[in-house]
């Protein structure tokens, strides 16, 4: 066992080469490159730290504007259904009133109806029964229902003769209104009669399609009539009756 | 039998003849150094580290921790001290299974030059670290009387280095000469495995008291080791 000092101050040599070496290619690349990292690596986080609380403030703004938008959106919802209730309720109202319009214009309609039903009815009855009454007349006693008209007509201007007497003066003629033209000899009949109580008065006749079956005699102010209207009330009456008890009796047995 | 590298001549340049020692010592340097710059040629932070510069890097920070749990407060240049020393002597031990390399710690010399380094380091460091009367005053410490036994000390610490490092790395080449004698086939593979192990325990242990030495002469002033950057 020997030392050579010659070698001892070569690997001496050796050994400082060796250390400048390792730290030019070995550890200050390495410490460097593991600070250098590191660093990165606290900037990574420094930033992801950063962008972690940003998403933070990004996720409450977030969260309170969806909380606005939810209480925007109820409010916005009770605000609409409480329009959509008025608009309902006003066309609630509308509707009601527009049927109430419709039932009343319905009503007014199916009364105008009725009336005319009614008026038609009247009239209807009235030729009927007159006409049936003239065949009665004709077949029975022989004789027409003009003739007697006018006769009863007559009658009842001898009972006003005081009246008839000063209208009369006051008057140009007599106007002798009927449904129907009269028969000549009826004329006659009704003009000798008239000439009998208003001597000097001229008779006219007329017809008037919507009068009832009868005669209407006028003279000035007085009017002396007969016409089959109060039979005819009569019949529509009591046909109103009959149909009111079928009416009531069909609901009574519907019921 | 031959019992030391240095007597035998490796080659010759320009007359001067370069002996084992020296010639395997420059292969050791030759492959550490290449290894560093091939693994550590392209390191940016942006660049993931591969298998190889992961493994430098667990080999320098694990060097790193052990000269911090050391002393603490201690100066990047102890890990290039203390660093080189342990990579160069594990290396030469670890080469000792490639036939015909014969470590350069095998040889006296070597590890008396690696002492005669740690012996010249210690108080450069500490020059370093307290200043020259700082430094000096640790001799003198706790009394005068006890300069005489520091300096007998510091210089026994070198001479205990080389000789412990000398012997472990001889010894097992002369047990395994002995051996290969009385079983050919069978020790040496044995003695073999155990000189890798004794050989890296023998160069943790180097390079720890190294650290230790130089950390006792810094012990004052230094500065952190993480926290130091180079120039």
């Amino acid at each position: 066992m020997s030392i050579d000092w010659v070698t001892v101050v070569a690997q001496v040599g050796n050994f400082l080469v060796l250390v400048w070496l390792l730290k030019r290619f070995l550890y200050k690349p390495i410490l460097n490159g593991i600070d250098a990292r590191e660093a990165e690596i606290a900037t990574r986080m420094g930033e992801a730290e950063v962008a972690q609380k940003k998403a933070a403030a990004a996720e409450a703004e977030f969260l309170e504007q969806k909380q606005r938008l939810v209480a925007d959106n109820t409010a916005h919802a009770e605000q609409i259904h409480e329009q959509a209730e008025q608009e309902k309720e006003a066309l609630l109202v509308a509707t009601r009133k527009k049927l109430e319009q419709e039932k009343q214009d319905w009503q007014a309609h199916l009364e105008a109806e009725r009336e005319a039903f009614i008026r038609e009815l009247h009239l209807a009855s009235a030729e009927t029964l007159y006409q049936l009454v003239c065949r009665a007349l004709r077949d029975l006693a022989n004789e027409d229902l003009e003739e007697q008209i006018a006769l009863t007509v007559m009658s009842k201007l001898e009972s006003l003769a005081q009246e008839l007497t000063s209208a009369a003066d006051r008057a140009e003629q007599a106007i002798a209104t009927t449904h129907a033209p009269l028969p000549e000899h009826t004329q006659e009949t009704l003009r000798a009669g008239l000439e009998r109580l208003a001597p000097g008065l001229p008779l006219s006749f007329t017809t008037d399609a919507s009068q009832a079956p009868g005669m209407i005699l006028r003279i000035g102010s007085v009017q002396v009539a007969w016409t089959v209207d109060s039979y005819t009330d009569e019949l529509t009456s009591l046909l109103a009756d009959r149909l009111a008890a079928g009416e009531s009796g069909r609901v009574h047995n519907h019921g | 039998m031959e019992m030391t590298p240095d007597e035998t001549t490796l080659f010759t340049v320009w007359g001067i003849g370069i002996n084992e020692t020296v010639g395997y010592t420059w292969v050791v340097m030759i492959l550490l150094t290449v290894a560093s710059i091939v693994i550590a040629r392209n390191l940016r932070p942006d660049v993931p580290p591969n298998r190889w510069r992961t493994t430098l890097e667990v080999i320098v920070t694990a060097i790193q921790s052990q000269i911090e749990e050391i002393s603490p407060r201690s100066s990047r240049h102890v890990l290039y001290f203390s660093g080189t020393l342990f990579l160069f002597i594990a290396l030469s031990n670890l080469l000792l299974v490639v036939p015909g390399f014969t470590p350069p710690t095998a040889s006296l010399s070597t590890t008396a030059a690696l002492a005669l380094s740690v012996l010249i380091a210690v108080p450069l460091f500490g020059i370093t670290g307290q200043g020259i009367r700082g430094y000096l005053k640790t001799y003198v410490q706790p009394s005068v009387i006890m300069l005489p036994f520091n300096i007998i000390s510091e210089f026994s610490r070198g001479i205990s280095l080389a000789i412990r490092l000398y012997g472990n790395v001889m010894s097992g080449a002369v047990i395994a000469g002995i051996l290969l004698g009385i079983a050919p086939f069978f020790f040496p593979v044995v003695m073999d495995v155990l000189g890798l192990l004794t050989g890296l325990i023998q160069a943790y242990i180097f390079a720890i008291l190294a650290t230790v030495y130089i950390s006792s002469a810094t012990a004052v002033v230094g500065k952190p080791l993480h926290k130091e950057k180079d120039k």
